[in-house]
Parts: structure tokens; C-alpha cells; sequence
């Protein structure tokens, strides 16, 4: 093995190692003496499975990946067949169109938050032209998530959009000739021969943005902070908030590592779905 | 009669047969784009000797049919693009414009002059200083880790891949705790060094996952030449593995440059004051100077200069780098 491998090992494994161990003491800078106290090392995951601000944090979170990654799935195969094409200008829309993907996310949330905040917004101010005055998005516990699953979504439909591209450009011509001189309309063609071409594209683009979106936090951050209330509080945020503005390390260790445990599982089902699949050489 | 109807029906034959494969090729035009314009002439040529009244209509419809497809793009780009270049166009309004309902407003730099006053400049450049270092770092690690992965075959190596892949996704709360509360004893809180070695933990696992696929595309055949010919491994990798990969190399190297650049997290924990990195900066500004815009604009703005050139400069790269199983956060 080469040194780099242990480097590598050295700065993820051990720390995830520690991470695992602190999520069973009780460990609080605050309160010094539970360091290292393995009296009730699952009490963290037992306080986990009984509260509540967890459980829902859970169901935000849920409901957070599947809107936004089901709309960048839409969004991003819509454009991708419409891309689809020999011209000059779909080719340089093609690279325009990976933008948002490419900026700081911190600048992302930036944008959101002048789209967002009422007196700058120019969606705000257009809404007001033609008298349909809107109120805050993200200060209404109804909306909020969605504007944030909104914001989320125009962020990274450009993965999808380029995946999907690339899948169609590898795909052989014969079906799709052989389809339309059969008589196939456009809809038969891409239901019955574009469609199952590019699916496996899409599970994998499923899955590691279902991966990612587990990590959303520069858009909360800046957009919602959590609330309004605890509606906007996904799972990676609660476990901030329990580290970093409670101090409670062990308690927030115990959340990191569950998501990490459903990364892990996630990320070897990705692997058994073939996108590694040089990596079985 | 009979003759008129004769030549009703030849006359209409052509048209007939046309018209059913044009229509087809029309259809398989998203999919094959290539071929269409060519079948479209050859499937015009036969009525337009015999109909040429009908078809100008159908013309026009082919017409708008082709120019209907970049309309829509180019129309959805704007959309699309639209939030951007209005945090864009804040930057350059002048403070007492931000709110106006004015469209039209005469451009000027304060909002990036205020920058230079406060603690910006120094943000910024501890950004480009912590991105290059960790690139470099990561490079030099990362790179003969891939060549091994990509030339031997050992036990474990499954494993190995699972686990980069894991690193790779694995949220930034799992690492920052152990992170923070090892700096809080070594000292490395808010220090340039500690953020480059953090960062190596996100971007090693870059290096080793896209490198390794640059590797693969090199036959081993070109290695074991070099190798005949008396250099050894070492030297068959530097003379001619690492110079075949320079273009993957490259993009490998922008791509861990991004990563760093628009890390967020890390450094709102990591770093206080000293070390702090741009994207902190903004979010700063926009916690206690919020009614500030054209600064917070002019601000953003900036973080996303470097990406965009480096973007632009290495787009077809990029674009397989990202495709390859690259993502960013």
C-alpha cells in the first residue's frame, strides 16, 4: 500500500473513528467531566430514537431530498432532450446552463436571499406591479421548505441535465431510426426506446444527489437559519445546532453519525448499481 | 376524365410517399440530430418539383419547427440565469438605487470599493492561499495513490474504493466535530494550515476517484515499454503515465481549486478572524451589514470570479471531470 492511501486513511478514518466513539460519551465543553465516560455509551442514540426535534428534523429532511431531487430530475432531462442537438447555439446553452451548478453555494444562497427578501426582490417588486402582492416566502412556515427546495433545485438540475446528456450523445441511432420508421411518434419513441436508454443514468443521478442533498447547509443557513420555528431544520442542521450552538458534542456526534451510517449504506448501493464498476477492474 | 385523374394521382403519388418518411425523420430529430437536415432536403426534394403551392406552408413550419428548439433554449437560459445577473447587476448600482424601481441606473464600483475597507481583501486572499495549498497537497498525495489503485491489484481494494467514495459523500458535520476538537488541542483553530489539511479530506478522495479513470484510459503496454527499456516504474510514470494524463490532470487540479473555493462549512467552524475565507466574509456582511447590498453584491460577485474563469478556461474538461463522478458541495 502506498503512503498516500494511509494519509488518506489517516485524516478520514480516524477522525470518523472518533467521531463514533464521542457519539457514545456524554461530552459537553460545557460540562468537561463527561469526557471519556463510557458508562451509558448507546444513552445518546436511546435520547435520538425519543425526541422529537430529531424525528422531525428526519422528516424534513425527507421531504427536502425527494422535492428537490425529483424536480432537478424533471427539470434537468427536460433540458437535457431539448439540448439534445447539432447547433451552435445548443451548444454554448449547453455550457451556460452548467452555471449555477458551478458557483459558491454560499453565493447561491446569496441570490436566493435577494430573490427572496422583499425589498430587493425582483420577483417581489414584479408581483406588486401587477397587484399581486406576496409576502415573504421564507418567513411563512408554509413555504418556506419549498422556497428552499426551489432554490436547491435551480442550483443543481445542471447535474442531471449534463449526465443525461452525455448518456443520450453515447446512444447507438439504430433503435431510434429503426423505432420512428415503424411509425413511433415522439412520445412513443422517447417512452419506449430514449427513456429506458437513459434510466439507469437517472437512478444513479438519483442517488448521489439524494446523497448530497443530505449535506444542504449553506442554503438553510442563509435563507432560514431552521425556522421559521423548526420547519426548515433538516437533520444535518439540527446536528450543527446541537454541536455549535449547544455544545452538546456528544449528543451532535450521535446525529452525525446516523447520517453518516445512511451515507455509507446509500453510497454501497450506488457502488451494486455499477457506477463504480471500474473499480472492479 | 379519366386522364386528369390520371395525373391527379401521379402528381399526388410523390407527395403521398414523401410525406409519411419526412414526417418520420422530423420525429427522430431530437434523438439524431446529426442526420436531419440532410434527410429533411432529401424528403422536401420530391414534392417541390410537383406541389410547390402546398408546400410553402409546410415550409414554414419546418422552419419554425428548427428554429423553435434554440428559441426555447436560449429562452429558458435567461430564465435560468436571470437570479445571477441580477446579483450581478446589484453590484454595480449605487447604494442609494438599490431599492429604486428604476431598471436603468448609472453603473459604479462603490460597492467594491467598500470591500477594500474592512477585512475582505484579506478573506480573499486567505481563500486563494488555502485553495492552491490544499490543490497542491492533494495532488501530490492523491496522484501516485490513483496510479497505485489503477496498476495493482491488491486485497482490500474494493474496500478502499468504497471508503473514497464514502469521503466523498460523507456530510462535513461528521468530520468537523473530530476536526474542531483535535484543533482546540493542537492549536490549529482558525489557522491557514489547519484549513488546507481539513480540505484534504474531501479533496484526496476527488484526486484518487478522477485520476484513477485518467489513469485507466493509458494502456499499460506504453508503461511496460518504458519499463524494458531500463527505467523503472518510478521513472515510466514520470515520463510517460504523468504527462499522457496532463489534460485529466488539469482538470482534477481545477476541480479540487472549486471544491476548496466554495467550501462554506469548514471554514465557518474552523475558522474566527484570522484564517477566515470569503464565502464567511459574505455571510458576515450579510449578518450584520445587511441592509448593505451593493456591498454584499459586489461581494459575491467577487467569490465568483475565480470560478467562472477557471470555468471558462478548462470547460470541456470541467464538464467530464463533473460527469465522472465529481461533484462538488
Amino acid at each position: 500500500m502506498s503512503p498516500s492511501l494511509l494519509v488518506l486513511l489517516a485524516i478520514t478514518l480516524v477522525p470518523a473513528a472518533a467521531l463514533v466513539v464521542a457519539s457514545l460519551t456524554p461530552l459537553s465543553l460545557v460540562d468537561p467531566v463527561g469526557t471519556f465516560h463510557f458508562d451509558d455509551p448507546l444513552g445518546n442514540y436511546r435520547e435520538l430514537a425519543r425526541d422529537q426535534r430529531f424525528l422531525d428534523s428526519l422528516w424534513t429532511q425527507g421531504k427536502l431530498s425527494v422535492a428537490s431531487v425529483a424536480l432537478q430530475l424533471g427539470v434537468g432531462l427536460g433540458l437535457a432532450l431539448l439540448l439534445n442537438g447539432e447547433s451552435r447555439i445548443l451548444s454554448a446553452a449547453r455550457s451556460l446552463f452548467l452555471v449555477p451548478m458551478v458557483l459558491p453555494p454560499i453565493v447561491v444562497a446569496l441570490i436566493w436571499k435577494i430573490l427572496y427578501s422583499p425589498d430587493v426582490s425582483p420577483l417581489h417588486r414584479g408581483l406588486d406591479g401587477i397587484g399581486l402582492p406576496v409576502r415573504s416566502l421564507l418567513a411563512n412556515p408554509d413555504t418556506a421548505l419549498w422556497a428552499i427546495a426551489a432554490a436547491d433545485t435551480w442550483q443543481w438540475f445542471p447535474f442531471t441535465m449534463l449526465m443525461v446528456l452525455a448518456a443520450l450523445q453515447s446512444m447507438p441511432n439504430d433503435p431510434v431510426e429503426a423505432a420512428s420508421l415503424d411509425g413511433a411518434n415522439r412520445w412513443q419513441l422517447f417512452r419506449y426506446v430514449i427513456f429506458p436508454y437513459i434510466r439507469p443514468v437517472l437512478v444513479v443521478c438519483g442517488m448521489f444527489r439524494l446523497i448530497d442533498s443530505f449535506k444542504a447547509f449553506p442554503l438553510i443557513y442563509v435563507l432560514t437559519n431552521g425556522g421559521p420555528g423548526t420547519v426548515t431544520e433538516v437533520t444535518n442542521y439540527y446536528g450543527f445546532i446541537q454541536a455549535f450552538n449547544f455544545s452538546y458534542w456528544g449528543y451532535a456526534s450521535a446525529i452525525a453519525t446516523v447520517i453518516l451510517a445512511g451515507v455509507f449504506i446509500m453510497s454501497w448501493l450506488v457502488g451494486k448499481l455499477g457506477w463504480n464498476s471500474h473499480e472492479r477492474g | 376524365m379519366s386522364e386528369a385523374s390520371a395525373v391527379a394521382g401521379k402528381a399526388g403519388s410523390p407527395d403521398v410517399i414523401a410525406r409519411p418518411v419526412r414526417r418520420s425523420v422530423t420525429r427522430a430529430g431530437p434523438a439524431r440530430p446529426l442526420g436531419r437536415r440532410e434527410d429533411d432536403r432529401g424528403g422536401a426534394t420530391a414534392p417541390r418539383l410537383v406541389l410547390a403551392g402546398r408546400r410553402n406552408g409546410e415550409d414554414a413550419v419546418a422552419w419554425l419547427r428548427q428554429r423553435l428548439r434554440p428559441a426555447a433554449a436560449v429562452f429558458l437560459l435567461l430564465v435560468s440565469l436571470f437570479p445571477f445577473l441580477w446579483l450581478a447587476q446589484l453590484a454595480f448600482r449605487p447604494s442609494t438605487d438599490i431599492f429604486s424601481e428604476e431598471l436603468l441606473f448609472v453603473p459604479t464600483l462603490d460597492g467594491f470599493a467598500s470591500l477594500l475597507q474592512g477585512n475582505f481583501v484579506r478573506s480573499f486572499w486567505n481563500s486563494l492561499l488555502t485553495s492552491t495549498l490544499s490543490t497542491l497537497f492533494s495532488l501530490l498525495i492523491g496522484v501516485p495513490a490513483a496510479y497505485v489503485l489503477s496498476r495493482w491489484q491488491f486485497r482490500g481494494r474494493r474496500h478502499v474504493a468504497l471508503w473514497i467514495l464514502v469521503t466523498r459523500m460523507a456530510p462535513p458535520i461528521a468530520f468537523t466535530i473530530p476536526f474542531f476538537l483535535a484543533y482546540r488541542w493542537l492549536g490549529l483553530q482558525d489557522t491557514v494550515a489547519g484549513l488546507v489539511i481539513v480540505y484534504l479530506t474531501f479533496n484526496l478522495a476527488i484526486v484518487i476517484w478522477l485520476m484513477q479513470t485518467f489513469f485507466e484510459a493509458i494502456p499499460v503496454a506504453l508503461e511496460e515499454a518504458a519499463w524494458i527499456d531500463g527505467g523503472g516504474v518510478w521513472q515510466s510514470f514520470w515520463r510517460i503515465t504523468l504527462p499522457l494524463s496532463a489534460p485529466g490532470l488539469t482538470a482534477t487540479a481545477v476541480l479540487c481549486f472549486i471544491f476548496s473555493w466554495n467550501d462554506f462549512f469548514y471554514a465557518l467552524i474552523l475558522t474566527r478572524t484570522n484564517a477566515i475565507t470569503a464565502p464567511v466574509a459574505i455571510v458576515n456582511f450579510l449578518q450584520y451589514e445587511g441592509w448593505e447590498w451593493a456591498k454584499i453584491a459586489a461581494g459575491g460577485t467577487l467569490v465568483t470570479l475565480p470560478v467562472l474563469i477557471f470555468a471558462v478556461l478548462v470547460r470541456t474538461w470541467l464538464v467530464r471531470g463533473l460527469a465522472a463522478g465529481g461533484l462538488k458541495d
